[in-house]
């Protein structure tokens, strides 16, 4: 079985303004030291469905349903029910965290070595000192500059790359199978950027760790990833090895999401291509298919009915879009941008 | 009409000072923006590349003395943009405006979209009330939206809509000259291309002048006649977008171009990993501002401060691409190659290891 096994994830939220569904039946899987990609705009549920994972999904957002299988030497435990002392054991014990900002989410008055030795005392009965080892060792396998003397100081002493770099030891420190990694080189320059995911990539390489990478980047999905699923509007709309999805996108949505990005090399005449409107928030997700109101090939009236299934139209290659297999010329969109 | 580009930028200097103690007294100067030159024509678009911290927003806002600069020279239209004062400088400030990258925080949440616009209108003293309200709602509909939305408040739209709403109000004072400070870097990808198609458009159809300032690399090149790229105060490397991008000849802007993340496995370039950080602005390296993360620095690199170089418009600061251009016979695209391969070749060498 993989590693991770996610099966019709739900994860809503209980606004004033009624239920929010931000992730709306989403399954994905991991195998042991593979990288997923999980694509898409702000708002898609992506950074939600990694939360959930760990249940970290703070109130009033709740799991309504669906299962989380960890496989783990004693057999599969489901994430969603497991007790929560247990689920304390698999935070930064068997799933390793790096969040998008480095600044808020390391303590400001904790030294980066007893930070890092904090996580390493949770899940193992170590002395204060193999603690401080194990910190030391980790801060030199990101290859951090100087890291005896980086261990006694503080966040703020370093720049966004070192503190990333921070943030990738502490999350590998207790050598866990999977390593969740929400956004972690968007606040980072592009050679800052290079950096972080070379030293990724190599860490995979050497200590076999599982990536989850949740990005709204596709260079960066395409340059580190063996598998991506693009999410849009909290559901999975295609899901497919990297190299496959970006030599054939099949979903309406990866084709624009690709085509709206400036062609290198040569100055490419007349305007880009454009997905139009915009992504809608949870609360307005439309009906059926959830890109109709914004896709140049929708048919109506099927495309508003019902959600389409999630189905392989070439080997190991998912797409959500019952047209996807012949989608014809697209035609224009009327979305009433700036009606508003 | 003149012959001289519309905006002139010489030696342009910006220093900010950097004040401790007791008594506040300046022990040293962040040196954001140190010596910079360009000149931009009419109806022309010049990228500004660069990372967080190069001073490349600075440069922008110190162009329309929003910071002011204390240094060199800005002509604007043949004016000398520092040295006006007052009604003139208010005047001159109607033709050039600003778009802000955060549409979120550069729009007042108490006005509505209509007293946003006409604001800069009633601070210039244009038109009679009636004649602003048709100026108001040619600028907004010039962006794509509707007068339906000139009696709602900023929050009542989404990234892309606010983005509109900022350009509209750039655009109600009929400027010349406008700059676009990453305007399209909080925005999602999908809506990008929207706010880029719609730049692109309103430049050919007013006859407007940009700065574009941006890091986006594949957006620089598509929007700009002729890219600028910066790195610790200074512009680096200068020339026609295709040239640049062709041909790079800095060690940086390889290094930034090799560096960019592509969907298109025959677009990417052999990745150059720069090892360490941007020093600070305020105690900036000796020589070249680069060469303590340049993998070709040499001695003179320490110590001496790279004077231009220019191959047929083509500028470069740096020692090594001088004479590998040299080498190359002027060939700008074999002494990019060549200077590609060297890179290459030097980071492979020098690349931390942790077994150390």
């Amino acid at each position: 079985m993989p590693l991770l096994a996610i099966h019709n994830l739900v994860t809503a939220f209980h606004t004033p303004a009624g239920r929010v569904p931000a992730v709306d039946g989403v399954s994905l899987a991991i195998d042991r030291g593979r990288t997923l990609g999980l694509v898409g705009e702000s708002g898609c549920g992506k950074s939600v469905t990694a939360m959930s994972i760990l249940r970290l999904v703070a109130a009033p957002g709740t799991i309504e349903s669906g299962t989380i299988l960890l496989d783990q030497p004693g057999g599969a435990v489901d994430l969603v029910s497991l007790p929560e002392p247990a689920l304390r054991k698999v935070r930064g014990g068997r799933i390793g965290m790096i969040f998008q900002e480095p600044m808020t989410s390391l303590n400001p008055v904790f030294t980066i070595g007893d930070q890092i030795a904090e996580a390493v005392r949770l899940h193992r009965d170590v002395t204060r000192e193999a603690a401080r080892a194990r910190a030391l060792e980790m801060l030199k396998l990101v290859r951090l500059a100087d890291p005896g003397q980086r261990l006694d100081e503080y966040p703020h002493q370093l720049s966004g790359g070192m503190r990333q770099r921070v943030m990738i030891a502490m999350a590998l420190a207790c050598e866990p199978d999977l390593v969740i990694a929400d956004e972690p080189t968007t606040a980072l320059d592009v050679t800052i950027q290079a950096q972080i995911l070379e030293l990724l990539s190599d860490l995979r390489r050497r200590l076999g760790t599982a990536i989850l990478l949740i990005t709204h980047d596709l260079g960066v999905v395409a340059e580190t990833c063996d598998d991506v699923a693009v999410m849009y509007a909290g559901r999975i709309v295609e899901q497919a090895p990297a190299t496959e999805l970006f030599a054939h996108p099949l979903h309406p949505y990866t084709i624009g999401l690709l085509a709206a990005r400036p062609a290198a090399g040569g100055r490419q005449p007349g305007p880009l291509a454009t997905i139009p409107g915009m992504v809608p928030p949870p609360q307005h997700f439309p009906e059926g298919c959830r890109f109709h109101p914004r896709c140049g090939y929708a048919r109506l009236p099927e495309c508003a009915a019902g959600p389409p299934a999630l189905r392989e139209l070439r080997p190991g290659h998912f797409v959500r879009c019952d047209f996807a297999a012949d989608l014809g010329p697209p035609h224009a969109v009327a979305t009433g941008l700036g009606a508003a | 009409m003149s012959a001289e580009p519309l905006v002139v930028v010489d030696r342009l200097q910006t220093h900010f000072p950097v004040r401790r103690g007791l008594l506040r007294r300046t022990v040293g100067h962040v040196q954001a923006v140190d010596g910079v030159s360009f000149t931009i024509d009419r109806r022309r678009t010049l990228g500004l590349v660069g990372e967080s911290g190069c001073g490349k927003t600075t440069a922008g806002r110190s162009i329309l003395r929003l910071i002011e600069p204390t240094g060199g020279a800005v002509r604007f239209d043949g004016k000398d943009v520092r040295a006006t004062r007052g009604a003139d400088l208010r005047a001159l400030r109607r033709r050039m405006q600003i778009v802000f990258q955060d549409p979120y925080g550069s729009l007042n949440p108490r006005l509505t979209v209509r007293a946003i616009l006409e604001e800069g209108l009633v601070i210039h003293r244009l038109g009679t009330a009636g004649e602003r309200e048709a100026r108001v709602l040619r600028a907004l509909e010039r962006t794509g939206m509707t007068a339906a939305a000139l009696e709602r408040y900023p929050h009542e739209f989404s990234g892309g809509q606010r983005q509109r709403i900022a350009i509209a109000r750039a655009l109600v004072l009929e400027p010349d000259f406008l700059v676009l400070d990453e305007p399209i870097s909080a925005l999602d990808v999908s809506i990008q291309a929207q706010v880029v198609n719609l730049l692109v458009e309103l430049r050919e159809r007013l006859g407007l002048t940009y700065l574009f300032i941006s890091h986006d690399l594949s957006v620089v090149e598509y929007m700009s006649d002729d890219v600028a790229v910066m790195y610790l105060g200074r512009i680096v490397e200068r020339a026609a977008a295709s040239d640049l991008y062709r041909a790079p000849l800095h060690p940086y802007t390889l290094a930034l171009f090799s560096a960019v993340p592509s969907v298109d496995p025959a677009r990417r370039r052999r990745r150059i990993v720069l090892s360490g950080d941007v020093p600070s602005p305020s105690r900036p390296p000796s020589g070249c501002r680069f060469h303590p993360r340049c993998p070709l620095a040499e001695s003179v690199c320490r110590e001496v401060d790279p004077p231009e170089v220019s191959l047929g418009g083509h500028r470069v600061h740096c020692h090594v691409a001088a004479r590998e251009v040299e080498r190359a016979g002027g060939d700008a695209a074999k002494a990019s190659a060549c200077l590609s391969g060297m890179m290459a070749a030097a980071a492979s060498d020098t690349l931390p290891s942790n077994e150390t």
